[in-house]
């Protein structure tokens, strides 16, 4: 891939995230997973915790946000292949000389982008509702991880929308994979509080990660090495992601393209 | 030169059946076709329904790899090259999928001219030219959800168009159309002939391919059973005129009467409710109709007309009475 062509993809990534925003705005299943079912957890958590301090009241903020961004990765992007095949529009996107993966990049980004926004109702929950006056002990630092967050979910997700489409049995687990994910990757308590053969699980996991970076920076004044760390983890996962993805994306639309699974019959 | 080369094209589908005992079923749907269609032509490609036109057209398109043989698109194999064909070529197919229909009919064009990589400036003066092409122009900023099958058709058309590319393929692409909106249609087929796209048209509208393609070939159950002008296919049935007897709940005795009579060259049914027309392909034109009505003796017969043949009589021979 050349320098012009990484032009060309990135302007396409951002015109298929505009899109993609647009086209979801009026659908209720993802006003439900980005907004509502986060509210309902930060709400109930602010009220489990409502004597425990401002800190406390920002680390929901940031888990509830956390699990967010989780439900929409694995329910819109880890859907986003099938929900075109059943619209008629994916024979229209592989038909298209730009790579296959290079939209759903771009369908990705909207999603978690569109998912962060659950953090900001969350802070808002907060601080109006509830009367926190909240403040991050790192801004720059939050923010670094917030970008390096995004990365990593929308890399993590674009293995699972073709691992869901190739393989329908692991699809089935789908909505028991949601809540797991909220406890092991410690979004809404620490995962000290986890039994110790856990702890390896929630390392191989991306948003585990993203929730160190992210709790550490808003809340817990962690130090800058522990940051940095979870920084690096991301950043390799995402690689290592992005790899995988692209391997995988050829394997399911060559397949596809044998099966005859691209529109259905 | 050739825009297209197709040789000995095939593709098998397989099935799994069963729910205890799985078995793999088998189902040829293009058997080793060959052809090819010249830069700037507008080629048909005519066959019932099931008898491997879109899946012809898929291959081509690069949205199914062939089990066999080998389609070349300017030059470029559809399997080995399939990136360096999808930027040469546009495709539809017929019905109202493949748009998104909670966006305007503005933005599903700058969605599609972003993934044919088409510059933001160079878009930006297209898409209002091409919906002012397929008569969108006052529509554009409307949600696709709120428009009829034409519209999203002539909006496919301007989807296809955002790349400029030199091939087309329009796979029934009238279908469900009404006939207002399929002439309209019909019309922006002409344009883009005239526009020297070569174009590869499907349909099973027979008086569709004989006023719009220079040549037609004729497929069924996966084979290409006739290539040549609508002029030409013509002069399969030219030495047969067709009665048409409108009839009312004609009896599978009589039919069977009828197509037994050794003067019938071939006969096809079209139901409509309780009425059905037969078409009689036979050398003997008008004679004929006496012994006709002799073997529909006791049935209720309407309208009975004698007339030349057209492409559609030649398909019917070609295909062997299934429309």
């Amino acid at each position: 891939m050349n320098f012009k062509n990484i032009i060309v993809y990135w302007r396409t990534v951002l015109v298929v995230a505009e899109i993609t925003l647009r086209h979801q705005m009026n659908d209720s299943f993802i006003l439900f997973a980005v907004l509502f079912q986060p509210v309902i957890i930060a709400v109930l958590a602010l009220f489990m915790l409502k004597d425990t301090g401002p800190n406390a009241a920002m680390f929901v903020v940031v888990g509830s946000g956390l699990t967010g961004l989780w439900s929409s990765l694995l329910f819109i992007s880890g859907n986003s292949i099938s929900s075109e095949r059943w619209q008629g529009t994916l024979e229209s996107l592989v038909g298209v000389p730009t790579p296959f993966e290079v939209i759903v990049f771009g369908k990705n980004l909207a999603n978690v982008v569109q998912s962060l926004l659950s953090m900001v109702v969350a802070y808002l929950l907060a601080a109006l509702f509830f009367g926190y006056s909240l403040h991050l002990d790192q801004p720059l630092l939050f923010l670094a991880s917030v970008l390096l967050s995004v990365l990593a979910f929308i890399s993590f997700g674009l293995i699972i929308a073709p691992i869901f489409v190739m393989y329908r049995e692991v699809q089935q687990w789908q909505n028991a994979m949601e809540y797991p994910v909220y406890i092991l990757a410690g979004f809404l308590f620490p995962i000290l509080l986890l039994p110790g053969w856990t702890t390896p699980l929630s390392y191989m996991l991306p948003p585990y990660w993203a929730a160190i970076a992210l709790h550490g920076t808003s809340t817990t004044n962690a130090p800058i090495q522990q940051t940095l760390f979870a920084w690096g983890m991301m950043l390799v996962f995402s690689i290592i992601d992005l790899f995988i993805a692209s391997r995988l994306f050829k394997i399911m639309l060559y397949k596809a393209r044998v099966d005859a699974t691209l529109d259905v019959q | 030169m050739n825009a297209i080369e197709v040789k000995n094209l095939r593709r098998v589908f397989r099935a799994r059946i069963g729910v205890f005992r799985r078995s793999i079923k088998e189902v040829v749907a293009v058997d080793d076709i060959s052809f090819a269609i010249e830069t700037g032509e507008l080629f048909g490609l005519l066959g019932p329904n099931g008898a491997g036109k879109t899946t012809t057209v898929k291959m081509l398109a690069t949205l199914l790899i062939p089990t066999n043989g080998t389609a070349a698109v300017l030059g470029k194999d559809v399997v080995g090259d399939a990136n360096e064909v999808r930027k040469h070529i546009g495709f539809i197919f017929g019905g109202e999928r493949g748009l998104y229909w909670r966006l305007s009919g503005i933005d599903n064009l700058r969605y599609f001219a972003s993934l044919y990589g088409v510059q933001p400036e160079v878009s930006k003066k297209r898409i209002p030219y091409l919906l002012e092409m397929v008569g969108l122009k006052d529509r554009g900023n409307e949600r696709v959800e709120g428009y009829s099958r034409g519209m999203k058709q002539r909006l496919h058309v301007a989807r296809t168009l955002l790349h400029d590319p030199d091939i087309l393929f329009l796979d029934e692409p009238t279908i469900g159309l009404d006939p207002v909106g399929a002439r309209e249609f019909r019309q922006v087929i002409r344009d883009l002939q005239s526009e020297k796209k070569t174009i590869l048209l499907t349909t099973h509208y027979m008086f569709e391919a004989d006023s719009l393609c220079e040549r037609v070939g004729v497929i069924d159950k996966g084979l290409i059973v006739a290539l040549d002008s609508p002029s030409e296919l013509k002069r399969h049935v030219a030495d047969l005129s067709v009665i048409e007897v409108e009839t009312f709940g004609a009896s599978a005795e009589s039919l069977e009467r009828l197509e037994a009579l050794p003067f019938v060259d071939s006969l096809s049914v079209r139901d409509n409710d309780q009425r059905q027309m037969l078409l009689i392909q036979t050398p003997r034109g008008a004679e004929a109709v006496p012994d006709i009505m002799a073997s529909l003796d006791g049935q209720r017969v309407g309208r009975v007309l004698v007339r030349e043949p057209t492409l559609e009589d030649a398909y019917v021979r070609l295909v062997g009475g299934r429309v």
